[in-house]
């Protein structure tokens, strides 16, 4: 029970650090950024090439030595960073140029989804498909009789401060206020004399750069599994974000860790499941609370 | 009405329009098919260089390259030098339809591919109709060459390593009784593979105390890993590819389990390796290609792999060198008879087709060779056992006497 | 010509369906609903296809396979995929904009799960060695295409009739649609079943086309695909689909016959072997950025007419910007 518990806690944490990212941009621009899963692989693979690896036999760069090596957790932050100056770069190419134009909303869909796939081949033909591992934090630990890995542990930690750090910036800093002034209401916003292009800069960065992190957390946790590793994150996280109300930050956090416990709570012999079970629970929530675990009912102003 | 229709057929004139355009690239047809004495053999392979398979895809391209070369430094067909032609099938249906189409227009004698089998039901067919002999590198579903005359593979079922796999395990530890299954359930190969191992345990009369599914996209295995060290076994079986059965390994090992591990043959690469580390230490493998077979071309084709990619070749490298070698040794056989450079190609495919089926192969692989349908007979297999570096990053494959 | 034709055989008939599976997407758009559970019912479709020709039509030891049994189970994967449809959009419609979406999302992937796990649609495997019931993979353009006529000219019919228009009206202005007494829930339902039921039927045929079907048909993957051949082809017009479907289909293997042509220096031509997916997706995000309202617009088609009829050059296109139509809405409604 206290097992499945720990299980499920450990995946979910890194679910809730996976959609915050995504629903920091929803939460400003109304969107959904579908490149968010290629800025979590990026931000792993960049990690890893700042650890000095060797590449692999495939790709552009195939059999050489990266030159850089620097300890992992440097590696780490820069790793992170960099997905966050990568999401600024997408914000500007992708997102931009269509609010500019007032452009259907849907089309940002697909002007990200455009980026993702550039993004996931680029990273395919410079350094092919194979697995790389990051880090080694080996081990597992017991609490009160149930055992878990070290890196779970780890991830979960991480994931937690990352998210008390959100929360402070969200709540207690002035960008923070001024961030959820223009989620609330972005036309007021602008007009009370707060640069909305900077704050979509800011929350791009910030996604982008919590996206990497969570890369770089699975990735110490399970090894980099190809270029595709995150895609599959990217539509949990969908799950995640709407069951907490989108654009809900604390609600995404708590969606997060209940997908991850829900999984793990599935028996064993109903395992093949497991898959579904993030999409039934957000079929039935969006069926009887479409504003999400924590939203207040929207009043749909005409 | 007057707009739609004439709306309509523009459209569909586009359409034309652009696929005309398409296919004036190149003269198609089949004028002289075996060429001038001069010109290349060309043989297709059509893999997945892109897409969530490319890394079984590019294992095969390195595989199909190397002999490429290799051939070629030995002469080729009787002095005639081959030329490999790469497509690329991405991971679904109508890709790897596209890229044998675009061999076919290319004039290739034949094809080795496509990577997965689900891909090889849509695309074999294909070769069926234009007959252009296929040979499957790693299609392993029961079915494949009984898709058509022209269809043949080199990659084995792997029936009969399984069971032996199960056997190598209570050979370590009799004491084995209780015994745990995990396999991709949307990987075809991993799901027919763990039903032969499940009957192996079966025939062994071990207890199965639990069987747990996974995806291979899947990257936590935390609940699976408990659920089976919960029943405590003694072994467990894993069926799946290199990064999620790596992992799933590596998790297990990590929450306390200490038993045995048998992998399936979609662990036999390096690739698994960095995923698990020193915890891919001991795992038994059931192997359809082992680098350390002891036999000529082998150890070539060693050397050359080891001297490009500082690594042992992996088994579908191993296998799309095969795939090449019974094209470039069929044609030798037949140019022996009769000069290729006389025949049309579509005679050329024809008989080249009789010729794989009827031919002896000794491969990288063992010695194969084909029945009547085009099933693959392989003479050897192995079980090795992965033995990791005293670092926990290199490792290498030992056969098990 | 007709030799060049057959060796293009499958990426014709993959454009087509494409254009069909862009239109299925398209009619619940007209509704203002963004559906992206067409891949679902074509996976339904292709498996009814799939058993019903591997069972009740389960063809004589000579493999003959009529035509007129493909029909049928067209039919049958057209009315099963519009029951189904009925039932969930009943559910889902009452979700508005994005949440709509991400319902049908769900639903796409719950299906995908129940296929790889169900014994009658042969798990990860899936249905292989589909009966054929023409001689060559050409032949099926005799089915296709008058389907892909056939649906356009109903599109187009639609957008004309009482029916079409309450469909629009909808789109535009949901309160003001419900006040002129259009029943809101049964025109998404309508429409978001036409769609369905249009998916269902290409699935069928495509599983014949494909000779084989499995989970990996009706992904997500497959859900953004469609919706990039309707916003890249254009979201006002039912022809803006069918050309996104064409076009964007015909792109990565022209990509690739460019790659092969050996015109090009070779470093060119492995980056566009390989990398072809990289410029798939930047032509994507610069499609979107340059195209707003897709490549084919109502405004376009206009001076096209306007072009045939006096043979005079049209003014340039300076201005593809925020026009009436398409209002800037912070909700995600369509």
């Amino acid at each position: 029970m206290l097992q499945k518990l720990l299980n499920g806690l450990a995946i979910g944490s890194v679910y809730s650090i996976f959609a915050l990212g995504y629903t920091l941009v929803f939460s400003i621009l109304r969107v959904i950024n579908f490149a968010h899963g290629a800025v979590f692989t990026v931000g792993a693979y960049l990690t890893w090439a700042l650890t000095g690896p060797q590449v692999g036999a495939n790709g552009a760069l195939a059999n050489s030595q990266l030159p850089v090596a620097l300890p992992f957790w440097l590696a780490a932050v820069l790793g992170a960073l960099g997905a966050g100056l990568l999401g600024v770069l997408i914000e500007r190419a992708a997102f931009r140029p269509l609010r500019r134009r007032g452009s259907d909303p849907l089309l940002t869909l697909v002007s990200s989804l455009g980026v993702a796939i550039a993004l996931v081949n680029v990273i395919q033909y410079l350094v092919g498909a194979e697995n790389y591992s990051l880090g080694t934090l080996g081990g597992s630990v017991s609490i009160a009789g149930a055992t878990i890995r070290r890196t779970q542990v780890a991830v979960f930690i991480v994931s937690m401060i990352m998210v008390v750090a959100l929360t402070w910036l969200m709540n207690g800093s002035r960008t923070g206020a001024a961030l959820r002034a223009v989620s609330e209401d972005a036309v007021t916003a602008q007009l009370l004399g707060i640069n909305v292009d900077r704050l979509i800069w800011v929350s791009f960065f910030l996604s982008g750069f919590l996206g990497g992190l969570a890369g770089t957390l699975i990735g110490m946790s399970v090894g980099i599994a190809g270029p595709y590793f995150g895609i599959a994150f990217g539509l949990k996280g969908l799950a995640v974000i709407v069951l907490g109300g989108l654009g809900d930050i604390p609600g995404a956090v708590v969606a997060g860790l209940l997908i991850g416990v829900a999984e793990a709570f599935v028996p064993g012999e109903y395992s093949a499941y497991k898959e579904a079970v993030a999409f039934v629970v957000l079929f039935l929530v969006l069926l009887v609370r479409p504003q999400g675990l924590l939203g207040r009912v929207q009043i749909q102003k005409v | 009405m007057r707009h739609t229709a004439r709306r309509t057929a523009a459209v569909a004139a586009t359409a034309l329009f652009l696929v005309g355009c398409a296919g004036e690239e190149k003269k198609t047809g089949d004028t002289g098919g075996g060429g001038a004495s001069g010109d290349p053999i060309k043989i297709g392979v059509a893999v997945a260089k892109t897409s969530n398979v490319a890394l079984l895809g590019q294992e095969q391209v390195i595989g199909a390259e190397i002999a490429e070369k290799f051939f070629n430094d030995k002469g080729g067909v009787n002095g005639r030098k081959i030329d490999v032609i790469i497509q690329d099938t991405a991971g679904d249906e109508n890709g790897a339809i596209n890229a044998f189409n675009a061999l076919i227009r290319s004039e290739v004698v034949g094809i080795v591919g496509p990577t997965l089998s689900q891909q090889a039901f849509a695309a074999d067919p294909v070769a069926e109709a234009a007959k252009v002999p296929v040979l499957g590198p790693s299609n392993t579903a029961a079915g494949i060459p009984q898709i058509g005359k022209y269809i043949a593979r080199v990659s084995s079922p792997v029936s009969v390593v399984a069971p032996a796999a199960v056997k190598q395990a209570l050979k370590d530890n009799p004491d084995i009784k209780k015994v745990a299954v995990a396999f991709a359930q949307n990987d075809a190969f991993a799901s027919s593979e763990t039903k032969t191992f499940q009957q192996a345990v079966q025939t062994e009369k071990l207890e199965l105390v639990t069987v747990q599914t996974f995806q291979t996209t899947d990257t936590d295995f935390t609940s699976q890993a408990t659920a089976i060290n919960a029943k405590a076994p003694d072994l467990v079986i894993v069926s799946g590819l290199a990064s999620d059965g790596g992992n799933l390994v590596k998790q297990l090992r990590e929450l306390g389990y200490k038993g045995a591990l048998i992998g399936g043959n979609g662990l036999n690469t390096t690739n698994v390796f960095p995923v698990c580390g020193k915890h891919c230490d001991g795992i038994l493998i059931a192997q359809a290609y082992n680098p350390g077979y002891d036999n000529p071309v082998n150890k070539e084709f060693v050397t050359a792999y080891e001297a490009q990619q500082k690594k042992k070749p992996p088994q579908f490298s191993a296998q799309a060198f095969a795939g090449v070698q019974v094209f470039v040794e069929a044609l030798a056989a037949m140019d022996t008879k009769e000069k290729l450079s006389g025949m049309k190609l579509p005679d050329l495919r024809d008989k080249l087709n009789a010729q794989i089926i009827a031919g002896q192969y000794t491969t990288p692989l063992g010695p194969i060779s084909f029945d009547p349908e085009g099933e693959v007979k392989q003479a050897e297999f192995w079980v090795a056992r992965i033995k990791m570096g005293a670092d926990g990053k290199a490792g290498e494959f030992t056969i098990v006497p | 010509m007709l030799d060049a034709l057959r060796s293009y055989d499958a990426l014709l008939l993959q454009m087509v369906v494409a254009a069909l599976l862009a239109l299925s997407l398209y009619l619940p758009m007209m509704a203002g609903q963004l559906s992206l559970a067409s891949p679902g019912f074509y996976a339904l479709g292709g498996y009814t296809a799939a058993t019903m020709s591997k069972g009740v039509f389960a063809p004589p030891a000579d493999g003959s396979f009529p035509v007129s049994a493909l029909l049928l189970e067209m039919l049958a994967a057209g009315l099963l995929s519009a029951a189904l449809a009925v039932v969930v959009g009943a559910l889902a419609l009452r979700l508005s904009g994005i949440y709509f979406a991400l319902a049908t999302i769900a639903f796409v992937e719950i299906l995908r799960v129940l296929s790889l796990n169900l014994n009658i649609t042969g798990k990860a495997i899936g249905i292989f060695g589909i009966p054929q019931p023409f001689g060559d993979k050409l032949s099926y353009m005799w089915v296709a295409l008058p389907l892909l006529i056939g649906v356009m000219l109903f599109v187009r019919r639609l957008e004309r009739s009482r029916v079409g228009r309450s469909l629009l009206a909808v789109r535009e202005d949901q309160l003001a649609a419900a006040s002129m007494g259009i029943d809101l829930t049964r025109t998404k339902v309508l429409a978001f079943t036409l769609g369905g039921t249009l998916a269902g039927v290409v699935g069928a045929l495509d599983a014949h086309v494909l000779n084989t079907w499995n989970a990996r048909q009706g992904t997500f993957d497959r859900s953004i695909l469609l919706l990039a051949f309707v916003l890249i082809g254009g979201t006002r017009t039912y022809l803006g689909p069918v050309a996104g479907g064409l076009a964007l289909t015909y792109l990565p293997e022209w990509l690739r016959s460019r790659a092969e042509a050996g015109v090009l220096p070779s470093w060119v031509s492995t980056f566009i072997d390989e990398g072809r997916f990289i410029i798939f997706g930047v032509l994507l995000t610069v499609g979107c950025i340059f195209f707003p309202r897709g490549l084919i617009t109502p405004d376009l088609l206009k001076r096209g007419r306007r072009f045939g009829r006096r043979k005079q050059q049209p003014r340039p296109d300076v201005t593809p910007d925020a026009s009436p139509g398409t209002p800037v809405t912070r909700g995600a409604d369509a």
